[in-house]
């Protein structure tokens, strides 16, 4: 899931001609759209919970439709699905946020350190993370989640950064090596600077791109997950986030009682949640790999485009 | 491609021709009487899920669920439905000495084995010994010798006054055939995937995904079992043991199923019944002096949370309306009102008793303290509950009842736990309160409900664990003194004075809170078979997983019109 | 030999790995088998010390030994191929539950996993060669297929074409009632035919992440100076796309084909609990379910030699393919 997009050598050579010019990505409608549906989420995450009552708050009617007084329904106890839905925004994206992060760092310091320190430190650094890449990552949450006590929200998010840096720490380490050998970080090393200066200074800047990519991927592999983990009825208990209200909702038989209300809306937003995030990582992978953004006309006009093609694409490119 | 099964309702047009071919062929069997393809087969969903293995030994606790009652029979039938005597199957008599330490036994005539060979009082003798000889295959701490005294008579010989042992060694075993059994080399590791039981059905096929029983052409019974065939099938979850519900694909199960009038509200052919034989209560640490600790330590904090929920709300969100009302003495008041000594204690309130509850609590002391909560001494009335994450009705009950708590000043904190930490803690005493059920014992007898849970002699002080039963750590000299008079003798009249006074006790101390007697909701289809155990006439426990009664039903149902 | 020798050093340590972290971790885990066990017979019937004795006795739990005779012994087992008995399924060995159950997570997934990526592959192909065309255009659609919860997508499909529409049956591996396994016509169709809504569902959600991969490393190698030069020596456009810039582009896909043909044992158990699959996968959660303790090992061992084996596979394949490995070696 991770590897494919950004096959570290290609990405090296075309980040280091981009150089360290150009950290943010164009305006693109993709981007625009990717970002607009994320922040909007992200907001209904942190202000849906201060408005809505409480979700556990049963009431006699249960299973009923969408009405004025709740908005998307209710569920089998009567409790409200978007009061429920605002807490689960706020529970998934913590979740999202702490693997994010925590993902982040590891492989950050698996991959990059490893590979700007080199020798056996790099070797050592390389096995782990290669270790730790062929154990399969569910099968290991699975166990380690039914031992943990009293599953939080956070246990979770740890438990599933653990399982799920290495991928990411390949992807670095790649790209941090053909940095490594670029003729001006060289030049910083022969002229004295010091390391953790090449490394944040020189080296850093131009892994921005490509870690930012990496963190959305780890994001939504955590919100996935999680929502798998629940599912399956192992995920954080007594939290909501909406791996927990589709597992209710699943076993309350939402779908076949026609509870649509209760099923679709959690669902629908991981949908869209990771749909934004991928919208996101397409404009950065066009920033990390310039050879995606446009091709000359020329060229196409030798690849066998008929006229036809090549008006469209023209379209395109205007827009 | 598919060809479509006959005895299935859906119609599919996947492939044309496969398809109208499958049709047509539906439409030859459909009658009962046309050939092999018009056998009677029915199928049972029995909660099994995964991949199965295959397991016909009856001494196994992991055996397959119809190994006991299908394919082996036992002597006698208990009925966990109905308050009625034990039913004679493999024995037509019994009786004990005066000391209960030796019981005699008549064995049925007229039986043979599913191999032909016939069946005697031999081959009841061999099982007890087995078992008793056999450490790792007592379960039930049997101590007796057997012998077969003539044909027909077995006489059994305890090591000391065994009345309570009655349901065990009469309805819990089932008998095998000292013929295979004396050369089986090892009874505890034996599948014996080719089982031979005096039961209405042998084991025909089996693969890990559904097994098949076939009937036993040699059964006693005459006319019976009038199903030719019966198939058990393994799925994953209610969802999707819903689904193949609604498909025609299942005839019997037993699962709770959300909306359920909805669900079969189209489907003529599908009717439930509902069997409440549980008691859901709130499990309580109650005893400081074997270390439980927390205000539910406190008999009024207890006596306050049974009078303080309303379990008509309670049934309504979370027992889907199927539950019925309880009893404070643990006694199914439907099945089992003989056994409750004072009509008061026949029944626990239905809506909330606010005001005794609060009443309750402040002649306890428990005063409201600044936010809302009681307290006394400094410590709050704060308690937290747990259950099993995943068991989405006790999840429901618990929203439910920190709401309706609320109301009289205590805090609940709901903790959703995994089914192996929740059964540790409660095993361990290392909890306050714990939503469990009370219920379904060797025979209806109070004196099991009582011994089990209430006894001292099944409990054990906090960190050891106490999976005898008694996690309330509960222990009161007066109950555990008329738990052994009762156990001493099979006088029911005697039995039934001493129940009262234990009744007395455990009404005032409440270390289980009942909530209600939770409903136990089987699904039938009336396609392949009819005679389903009814309201009207609930003949047998129709839960698809109870192991005995179920070859009652399965001899019982005949083949649809 | 220096590259061979760490790829050696690697596998090795990797499998110590996974054999110790399997040995750990259970072991961790709150709760006994025994407990566990007694309280799940409570639940059918009376229960009484001896049956305490009487299961201890059954199940060998001896926790008095300490845990390093326990990983000594443990080690010596695994290696002799002894997983031990499962307790949920008693008496049943370890590898009987693992050998009724593997091959059906192999086939249905893995199988699926082959079509994706196939399908995957060869449309990314045509996309990344013509950019811009409709079928570029549908790339950030299947993107969008892999955010969506597998689960839910898989639960709403199985609704709607197993439930409302009926073209497909609901649950199993094929029909019981019509067929028994074997090597029969009847029984296979019925296998292919119960496959084909959970094998549409993997399709669905996976195909994105390779159509997108190899578009974007199309698009890359198309840009690349020999393909200037093919063009200018005036060869046709097929066989640019084919022989010059798909055969490069598509290393990096069968690099990440390698992990997620090893992850297809792992991924099935989501698949298997929606649509009642009886694989190794909904074993596993029988198992983490009641603490059988060997029967996780034992699957957990077969998952993890399953990743490490495609691993080792595609690493001696990609040597093949990619002559850069070997300069490197």
């Amino acid at each position: 899931m991770t590897t494919v997009s950004s096959d570290p050598t290609v990405a090296a050579e075309a980040a280091t001609r981009v150089g360290r010019a150009r950290t943010l990505p164009p305006l693109t409608p993709k981007l625009v759209a990717g970002v607009g549906l994320a922040g909007a989420i992200i907001l209904f995450g942190l202000i849906g919970p201060l408005v809505v009552g409480d979700p556990s708050r049963v009431n006699d009617i249960g299973l009923s439709g969408p009405s004025g007084e709740f908005l998307l329904g209710t569920t089998q106890t009567g409790q409200d699905v978007l009061a429920q839905l605002a807490y689960a925004t706020r529970g998934s994206l913590i979740i999202g946020a702490v693997v994010g992060v925590l993902s982040i760092a590891l492989s950050a310091f698996f991959g990059i350190v490893g590979a700007y320190a080199g020798g056996w430190v790099d070797e050592g650094f390389s096995l782990f993370s290669n270790v730790m890449l062929v154990i399969p990552g569910l099968p290991l949450v699975i166990i380690i989640s039914s031992y943990v006590q009293d599953k939080s929200l956070l246990l979770i998010a740890v438990v599933l950064a653990i399982t799920s840096w290495a991928g990411s720490a390949r992807v670095l380490r790649g790209f941090t090596l053909s940095v490594r050998s670029r003729d001006y970080v060289a030049a910083a090393r022969v002229s004295g600077e010091k390391s953790w200066r090449i490394l944040c200074v020189e080296i850093l800047p131009n892994l921005i791109p490509l870690l930012a990519s990496q963190a959305v991927f780890a994001v939504i592999f955590a919100i996935l997950g999680e929502a798998g983990l629940s599912f399956l009825g192992l995920g954080a208990s007594g939290s909501f986030t909406w791996g927990t209200m589709l597992y209710y909702a699943q076993n309350g038989l939402a779908l076949r009682l026609e509870a649509w209300w209760w099923f679709v809306p959690p669902g629908l937003l991981i949908a869209l949640f990771g749909a934004a995030l991928s919208l996101i990582n397409f404009s950065i992978d066009e920033i990390i790999n310039p050879k995606l953004r446009t091709q000359t006309r020329a060229a196409r006009k030798g690849w066998g485009f008929s006229r036809r093609e090549l008006k469209t694409i023209a379209k395109e490119d205007e827009l | 491609m598919s060809l479509k099964s006959p005895r299935r309702r859906r119609t599919v047009g996947v492939v044309g021709s496969l398809a109208a071919a499958a049709l047509l062929l539906s439409a030859c069997s459909s009658s009962p009487e046309s050939g092999e393809a018009g056998e009677s087969t029915i199928t049972v969903f029995n909660g099994s899920t995964g991949t199965i293995t295959e397991n016909f030994n009856p001494f196994s606790s992991t055996a397959l669920q119809p190994t006991n009652g299908v394919v082996f029979e036992s002597l006698y039938w208990y009925n966990a439905a109905q308050d009625e005597d034990p039913v004679p199957v493999l024995a037509t008599a019994f009786e004990w000495n005066e000391e209960g330490t030796e019981l005699t036994i008549t064995t049925r005539e007229g039986v043979t084995w599913s191999d032909g060979e016939d069946f005697t009082a031999e081959d009841v003798a061999f099982t007890f010994n087995l078992v008793a000889e056999t450490p790792e295959l007592n379960t039930t701490g049997l101590s007796a010798v057997a012998e077969a005294t003539d044909e027909n008579t077995v006489v059994l010989t305890f090591e000391e006054q065994s009345f309570m042992q009655e349901p065990s060694v009469l309805g819990n075993r089932g008998i095998v055939p000292e013929h295979i059994w004396k050369d089986v080399a090892d009874p505890i590791t034996e599948v014996n995937s080719s089982p031979v039981g005096t039961g209405p059905y042998t084991v025909e096929s089996f693969s890990p995904q559904s097994y098949l029983l076939t009937k036993n052409e040699n059964y006693w019974e005459e006319g019976k079992p009038a199903i030719d065939q019966v198939r058990y099938i393994s799925l994953e979850n209610a969802d999707s043991a819903s689904a193949a519900l609604l498909a025609g694909d299942i005839d019997w199960m037993s699962s709770f199923l959300p909306g359920l009038e909805q669900l079969l509200a189209d489907n003529e052919q599908l009717s439930y019944v509902n069997t409440p034989a549980l008691t859901t209560s709130i499990f309580t640490c109650s005893n400081p002096e074997l270390g439980c600790e927390g205000p539910q330590t406190d008999a009024a904090v207890r006596q306050a949370l049974y009078y303080g929920i309303d379990r008509e709300q309670l049934n309504n969100l979370a027992g889907g309306g199927f539950a019925s009302p309880a009893s404070p003495t643990m006694i199914l008041p439907e099945r089992d009102a003989r056994w409750i000594g004072d009509s008061a204690n026949s029944e626990v309130p239905s809506g909330a008793e606010v005001d005794q509850a609060e009443q309750i609590l402040e002649d306890a002391g428990w005063t409201e303290g600044s936010d809302g909560i009681r307290e006394k001494d400094g410590e709050r009335l704060s308690l937290t509950i747990q259950t099993v994450s995943g068991w989405s009705d006790y999840i429901s009950l618990n929203d439910a009842m920190t709401q309706q708590l609320a109301e009289i000043g205590v805090e609940l904190n709901p903790v959703q736990l995994s089914w192996n930490e929740w059964n540790n803690n409660q095993t361990l005493g290392q909890f306050q309160l714990s939503l469990d059920s009370i219920g379904l014992q060797p025979s209806n007898n109070p004196y099991f409900t009582y011994n089990r849970w209430y006894a001292s002699t099944q409990t054990v002080p906090v960190g050891e664990s106490a999976s005898a039963g008694n996690a309330a750590r509960y222990s009161n000299p007066i109950v555990d003194e008329a738990v052994l008079t009762a156990g001493a003798t099979s006088d029911e009249a005697v039995q039934a004075e001493q129940y009262a006074i234990i009744q007395g006790e455990i009404v005032r101390d409440m270390p289980y809170i009942p909530i209600y007697v939770n409903s136990m909701l089987t699904e039938f289809s009336t396609e392949n078979a009819v005679g389903w155990p009814s309201n009207d006439d609930p003949y047998a426990l129709a839960a698809a997983w109870k192991s005995w009664d179920n070859g009652v039903i399965l001899k019982t149902i005949t083949p649809a019109e | 030999m220096r590259y061979v020798l760490q790829k050696i050093v690697f596998y090795i340590v990797a499998f110590w790995a996974a054999l110790t972290l399997n040995f750990v971790l259970p072991r961790l885990m709150p709760g006994n088998p025994v407990d566990i066990m007694l309280s799940k017979l409570a639940q059918r019937g009376p229960v009484t010390p001896e049956t305490r004795q009487a299961i201890e006795l059954l199940l060998g739990t001896d926790s008095q030994q300490p845990i390093l005779d326990q990983y000594v012994q443990y080690m010596g087992q695994v290696l002799t191929g002894n997983l031990g008995i499962s307790v949920t399924f008693f008496p049943a060995p370890v590898s009987q539950v693992i050998s009724q159950t593997l091959p059906w997570t192999i086939g249905l997934i893995g199988i699926s996993t082959v079509i994706s990526f196939l399908l995957g592959v060869g449309l990314g192909q045509l996309a990344g060669w013509k950019r811009g065309s409709w079928l570029d255009n549908v790339i950030p659609v299947t993107t969008m297929f892999q955010s969506v919860p597998y689960f839910w997508l898989a639960l709403i499909l199985v609704f709607l074409l197993g439930s409302v529409w009926q073209i497909f049956p609901i649950n199993g591996g094929y029909d019981v009632w019509e067929t028994s396994p074997g090597w029969n016509a009847g029984f296979i169709g019925s296998v292919i035919y119960h496959g084909t809504l959970p094998a549409l569902t993997i399709v669905l959600s996976s195909i994105g992440g390779w159509m997108l991969g190899m578009r974007n490393m199309m698009v890359s190698t198309l840009s690349e100076d020999y393909i200037v030069t093919a063009e200018a020596k005036g060869l046709r456009p097929r066989r640019i796309m084919t022989t010059y810039a798909a055969r490069n582009a598509v290393l990096p896909s069968v690099a990440g084909f390698a992990i997620s043909l090893g992850f297809v044992v792992a991924g099935s158990i989501v698949t298997e609990a929606v649509f009642s699959y009886p694989g190794i996968g909904s074993a596993l959660l029988q198992a983490v379910g009641s603490n059988d303790y060997a029967l996780m090992q034992g699957i957990f061992l077969v998952i993890t030699l399953s990743v490490l084996g495609a691993n080792l596979l595609v690493d001696l394949l990609y040597s093949l393919i990619d002559p850069r490995t070997r300069a490197r070696a």
